[in-house]
């Protein structure tokens, strides 16, 4: 038998896809190498960016559950724990796939959706291939995954959002973090998942990387050092890391062995993670009926991925003549514009620019493709970060915003330290009084209006960056409040050591409230009395044990 | 294969390793515990985990030694695609154990090399 459409992947991009063509009457194949399904959103713990329609807010794994349960309704055959390991060109009765899962297995499909991801970057140094030095990937699969933990103290090697993210994760563990060490001279990642493991008092160390790992048959440490302008590291300041675990979080690249064996047109594009299929507005790729989407198409995130694949699978269906063409146009329109407002900002810019280059025609369905594409840059844009200092400055953002102008409020008031324009908005989604405004492009920065906002909390624990608090200067202690997520719970009337922004001790305080709603899905909100001169600067505070 | 309750002493899985319970996902599911062995001596586990999931519970760093330096090697990516995991699982040498189920009675073995088929030298 021959399906109207095969999916290689069963990642968010993947079932995306495959739901968007069954939806349409598409019969739909979708095979996985992993039993797992939701590709790497069944190993995210974190409250996902993006908005209402990727599911924003929600926690990757709960993505990942939605989306198969989505791609089951809709008439999906998935077949999970099944590597594909040859495809065939179409020549007159589809695609064919082989694949092995305990079983040979060999599927024809008229169109071929290819959603295989991307795989991490190794990082090479003395002592590299010692046991205990790992992908952080590896990590987040083992401590989320198998919950078993990998060591009791580790360096992160990258502040891109993967090493901020399972650096996070590994706290959440249990496992120690010594330092996050990054080679460029700036985070590379959101600011706000930098503020979560900062405030967890890990010291990310710009402009320094891993020299060496050392240890009889693993890593018992490493050495780390500060790197020059030129990116040679400085004599004498290396410094040695007693780590049994080394984790590298130093980028990802596109899985394309199976387009390569269908000789897919590529292009090496560096801000897309390499080399990276080229493909048009319906992501069909140079192979009339072969279709990518996700990080196989170029490394983006999640949200991304979803909407790439719905694109995938509509134009898939629509060419077997399936779906209303008027329906399926109209949806394609949404689609790009949705994925407009994900490129928007100073992270997506520089992918946004790169796609066009990818695609070769802008990105919209109203200028024609004549109107050509941006020339390729040799040196392509990085995303320009705002300076390293911001997270330093955020509590004289608070003392200079809307907290610092109405000290007579009765009651506390929202405090948003969202520094970046990053493609988030579950904080306007969240509040039920309109008090905070994102608007469109989604990559604005969230405003709040002191006069409309009830200082209720509910955009404190939606927000996925854990950037907002309440802050209430209405008693004669202030109070701060703050989104916490580690074991031991917080527990009303101990003393604790408030911290600031950068994980710094600033004063004991009494744990006066702490919150935990169904809705808050296992965020605490975690209120601190503190002295007036404090609740501009206080942000979190000690887990303890610490 | 010899079936065990669940509250045999010498299968409750606390390795330091474990985590039991956790902010986000809650305490662990109880799941059925079995005993493999690793180089022949008994080790417990947690059903259709992973083997190397399971070692790296114990501690157990190092999976197989290279062919020419007898360099050791460990569990680097997790989702099966590097193949430093490698081991000799029930005679069958270079099994990914990053993706291999955990099975009763199974026997794992510190792979040298490039491994061999039915190594002799197992307890029977």
């Amino acid at each position: 038998m021959i399906a109207d459409i095969v999916v290689i992947g069963g990642g968010p991009a993947g079932l995306s896809a495959a739901a968007a063509a069954a939806a349409h009457g598409a019969r739909v194949t979708l095979l996985d190498e992993q039993t797992v399904p939701g590709g790497q959103l069944s190993k995210q713990i974190h409250k996902f960016f993006g908005s209402r329609e990727h599911l924003a807010g929600t926690r990757g794994f709960a993505i990942g559950r939605r989306l198969l349960e989505d791609a089951l309704a809709a008439g999906v055959d998935v077949r999970l724990g099944f590597a594909v390991y040859a495809v065939h060109p179409d020549t007159g009765d589809g695609f064919e796939v082989a694949a092995y899962g305990g079983k040979a297995i060999r599927l024809r499909g008229r169109r071929l959706i290819v959603a295989t991801g991307a795989s991490e970057n190794p990082l090479a140094f003395p002592g590299w291939t010692l046991p205990g030095v790992m992908g952080a990937g590896a990590v987040q699969t083992l401590v989320n995954l198998h919950r078993v933990r990998p060591g009791r103290r580790a360096l992160m090697v990258g502040s891109g959002n993967v090493g901020l993210i399972v650096t996070y994760q590994l706290l959440q563990a249990g496992v120690d973090v010594a330092a996050l060490v990054e080679a460029m001279p700036r985070i590379g990642g959101y600011l706000v998942h930098a503020g979560k493991v900062k405030r967890a008092g890990v010291p990310i160390l710009l402009r320094h990387t891993v020299i060496e790992a050392s240890g009889n048959r693993r890593v018992e440490r490493a050495v780390i050092g500060r790197l020059d302008e030129q990116g040679r590291v400085v004599p004498g300041s290396e410094q040695e890391l007693e780590v049994d675990t080394i984790c590298l979080a130093v980028g990802l690249s596109p899985l394309l062995e199976l387009l390569l064996i269908l000789g897919a047109r590529t292009a090496y594009i560096p801000a897309l993670g390499g080399h990276v299929p080229l493909h048009d507005l319906d992501q069909q790729t140079s192979i009339p009926g072969l279709y990518v989407a996700g990080d196989v198409a170029g490394v983006e995130e999640a949200s991304v991925a979803m909407e790439e694949g719905r694109l995938a699978g509509l134009a898939a269906a629509g060419s077997l003549g399936l779906g209303d063409p008027a329906a399926l146009a109209e949806a394609k329109r949404e689609i790009l514009a949705r994925l407009e407002g994900l490129r928007a900002g100073p992270f997506g810019a520089a992918r946004r620019e790169a796609k066009v280059q990818q695609v070769g025609r802008p990105l919209d369905l109203a200028s024609p493709p004549a109107a050509a594409a941006a020339p390729a840059t040799s040196d392509p844009p990085m995303a320009p970060a705002a300076p390293a200092t911001s997270v330093v400055a955020a509590p004289a953002v608070a003392e200079a915003g809307p907290a610092a102008g109405i000290p007579l409020r009765r009651r506390p008031l929202a405090v948003i330290e969202c520094p970046q324009e990053i493609p988030c908005n579950p904080c306007e989604t969240a509040c039920p009084r309109g008090a905070i405004t994102i608007g469109s492009p989604i990559t604005n920065l969230p405003r709040v209006d002191p006069a409309a906002c009830t200082g209720c909390g509910l955009c404190l624990t939606a927000c996925p960056g854990q950037a907002i608090f309440l802050i209430d200067r209405s008693g004669e202690t202030a109070k701060v409040t703050f989104p916490y997520e580690y074991l031991p719970p917080p527990e009303i009337g101990r003393t604790v050591t408030a911290v600031d922004a950068e994980g710094r001790p600033v004063c004991e305080a009494v744990i006066t409230a702490a919150r935990l709603t169904g809705k808050a899905d296992r965020t605490w909100a975690v209120t601190l009395a503190v002295a007036h001169e404090y609740a501009g600067v206080v942000r979190g505070m000690l887990r303890r044990g610490r | 294969m010899t079936e065990r309750s669940a509250d045999h002493p010498a299968t409750r899985s606390t390795a330091p390793g474990r985590i039991t319970d956790h902010p986000i996902l809650g305490p662990v599911p109880e799941r059925r515990r079995v005993v493999f062995y690793h180089d022949g001596r008994p080790v417990e586990a947690f059903e259709g985990e992973p083997i190397a999931a399971a070692l790296e519970a114990i501690g157990v760093r190092v999976l197989r030694t290279t062919a020419r330096r007898g360099e050791p090697r460990g569990l680097f990516c997790a989702i099966g695609r590097c193949t430093d995991c490698v081991m000799t699982v029930d005679g069958v040498p270079n099994v990914r154990t990053c993706v291999t189920p955990v099975r009763e009675g199974m026997r794992v073995e510190t792979q040298r090399g490039l491994g061999e088929w039915h190594p002799g030298g197992w307890p029977r």
